[in-house]
């Protein structure tokens, strides 16, 4: 018995460290980039790395004087909340007649929306570019919400999809027999129930969006540019300025980090729909 | 006077013939059960009633006007699912007002109709209740009761008891029947369960592969079914079917015979007109179900005594039947009159 129980401590413990040593590998660059931005230049490059000096915020001033970082981060919430918001509206009905009005094509849809998710988006660059250029659409917010929204679209049709599917038919047939109009239907019975699909399946696109940086830096580098863009601004033009990246990097991550951390609950749950229930 | 009226009414599901213009009338007041084995289109039916199933072909009027391709919501029809289907975020007295709220009545009316249901159908002390908190009976009983709030034109009833367990689905029975007879509503009720179908139905209406078989009150289809299906599928145990050859002074045309197993009496060796083996002897206390495998071609046959067991297993018995009780179904299936 006393064996039997040494031997579950024992792989408790090998797990464990498992575990952590799994999550710190994957969490360093994240310590690395949030230290290294707190170093001075000299101090970032220096060999082996320096773990215990003065910490200077310097590299956050450099990075706001030079490059305007309220600008940057206004475009960043405008394009991804608005896409999100966007996106939910078109998702939603879809997913709603998908789920609760299917027809034989329901699944080839679904799969063939799913498909364009496969295809590398430099393939659809050169044409969108282009389109974009002659609407006047390069560099402007406008473009970026358009790119972002289609972007998500068939993620969000997919989990939203998911989510309604299991809300029993009846349930909106009751409702229907009731008297609901789609409206109400949707408002006093759909909506309520799949609130939490629809705030995590929101949450995730959001951050998606905010995270986007191949579209953002071909459609929108300037004026339009989101906080990827001004990330990136630090990494080529001028060498590798470490500090400078980091602070950037750290300044461009922020908002999304605490969003994402208080709401982890939904997130999770957003994307392990279905594989828990 | 009809209020329900069903006009050649058909469905398909591609090429799929679910409901083959299917002619029913029914009258204000009137409780209708619609019966038959799983597949047969029962529900299929009620739902093109209800607006949840587009009706292909075929008109459905109701109270005078036609409602054929008219939206559920705007039909006046209530619904009770076989899965409750109660909005799982309200409570009990939300469910139950959902209707009438949608509809904007005044809440003064609102309350006390909901009040009314509530006390009718013992679920005062529930309204504050959400679904999940609630025993399936009782959210049977809120299912029903957002049904009578709103006073609809006609209850459709989708197979509601089949989710409680054989004690609660008796005593549910006879609460519907009882709110039917206080309601005196026009109701429509879906069952596979035959007794929920004799004891609820004025009539019943028998279906099977889409069409309907037969339309009478319980004890019609009992004592004079119209054909072969009916006849077995009414009756529990079934109606025993024996080929007319062990029958004398029948119709010429008479291929098959039934005859109800309380219609069998087994009486000395030698003084009946079957004689065969006993198989099995199910004694049921108020009742005995002998089943006897015939001399000849082996076919088998079920005597119902209302006595204690008088036979043994492999006892060779002799049965009389009353002549007044056999049902002569013609080589198509269908009852010779």
């Amino acid at each position: 018995m006393s064996t039997k129980k040494s031997k579950l401590t024992t792989s408790l413990i090998v797990r464990t460290i498992a575990a952590w040593g799994i999550a710190l590998m994957l969490f360093f660059p994240l310590i690395f980039m949030g230290i290294t931005a707190f170093k001075t230049e000299l101090q970032a490059i220096a060999v082996p790395s320096l773990w215990a000096f003065e910490p200077t915020l310097e590299n956050f001033h450099v990075v706001n004087e030079r490059s305007d970082y309220m600008q940057f981060a206004w475009n960043s919430v405008v394009t991804s909340v608005v896409s999100t918001v966007l996106g939910l509206l078109i998702a939603a009905p879809a997913a709603y007649s998908m789920a609760f009005s299917p027809t034989k094509g329901t699944n080839g849809l679904l799969l063939w929306m799913l498909s364009t998710k496969f295809m590398p988006a430099v393939g659809a660059l050169l044409p969108i570019y282009i389109i974009f250029q002659q609407f006047g659409l390069l560099d402007t917010k406008t473009a970026l919400v358009i790119i972002f929204t289609m972007m998500n679209l068939p993620i969000m049709v997919w989990m939203l999809y998911t989510y309604f599917k299991d809300i029993p038919h009846e349930i909106l047939e009751a409702a229907r027999m009731d008297g609901a109009s789609v409206w109400q239907e949707f408002r006093h019975v759909l909506l309520p129930l799949g609130i939490g699909g629809l705030a995590s399946t929101g949450l995730l696109c959001l951050v998606l969006a905010w995270n986007e940086a191949f579209w953002a830096l071909n459609l929108g580098a300037a004026e339009a540019g989101t906080l990827a863009t001004m990330m990136v601004s630090y990494s080529s033009p001028e060498g590798l300025f470490w500090a400078k990246l980091s602070a950037a990097s750290l300044m461009a991550i922020a908002p999304i980090v605490v969003i994402g951390w208080f709401s982890q609950k939904q997130l999770v749950q957003g994307l392990t729909f279905g594989a828990v229930k | 006077m009809s209020y329900l009226e069903l006009k050649n009414v058909d469905k398909y599901y591609g090429d799929v013939h679910a409901i083959k213009g299917v002619n029913l009338t029914i009258n204000k007041g009137e409780f209708i059960v619609f019966v038959g084995p799983s597949g047969c289109g029962k529900s299929t039916l009620l739902r093109m009633i209800a607006g949840l199933e587009e009706i292909n072909d075929g008109d459905l009027v109701l109270d005078g006007n036609e409602i054929t391709h008219q939206a559920p919501s705007k039909r006046d029809l209530a619904m009770v699912f076989q899965s409750y289907a109660l909005y799982p975020h309200m409570t009990v007295e939300e469910n139950m007002s959902f209707a009438l709220r949608i509809k904007g009545e005044d809440q003064s009316v609102i309350d006390q109709k909901v009040a009314k249901a509530a006390e009718t159908l013992n679920l005062t002390p529930y309204l504050k209740r959400t679904p999940k908190e609630l025993s399936g009976g009782q959210r049977q009983r809120v299912a029903i009761g957002r049904a009578i709030v709103r006073s609809p034109k006609v209850f459709l009833f989708d197979e509601p008891l089949s989710n409680l367990d054989a004690a609660l689905r008796g005593q549910t029975r006879v609460e519907i029947a009882e709110l039917h007879r206080d309601l005196n509503a026009t109701s429509i009720y879906v069952t596979h369960d035959q007794v929920e179908a004799m004891t609820l139905a004025d009539r019943v209406v028998v279906l099977q592969g889409g069409v309907i078989e037969q339309v009478g009150t319980p004890m019609e289809l009992y004592e004079a079914p119209a054909n072969k299906f009916v006849a077995q599928f009414i009756g529990q145990p079934q109606m025993n079917l024996l080929s007319a050859s062990y029958f004398s002074g029948i119709s010429p045309e008479a291929v098959d015979v039934g005859i109800r197993p309380e219609h069998f009496t087994i009486v000395e060796a030698g003084q009946g007109a079957i004689s065969g083996q006993v198989e099995l002897v199910e004694a049921l206390g108020n009742e005995t179900l002998i089943h006897v495998c015939l001399e000849g071609a082996g076919e088998k046959l079920i005597v119902r005594q209302y006595e204690q067991p008088t036979v043994k297993v492999r006892d060779t018995v002799s049965i009389n039947y009353d002549v007044s009780h056999l049902h002569q179904f013609d080589v198509k299936g269908e009852a010779i009159r």
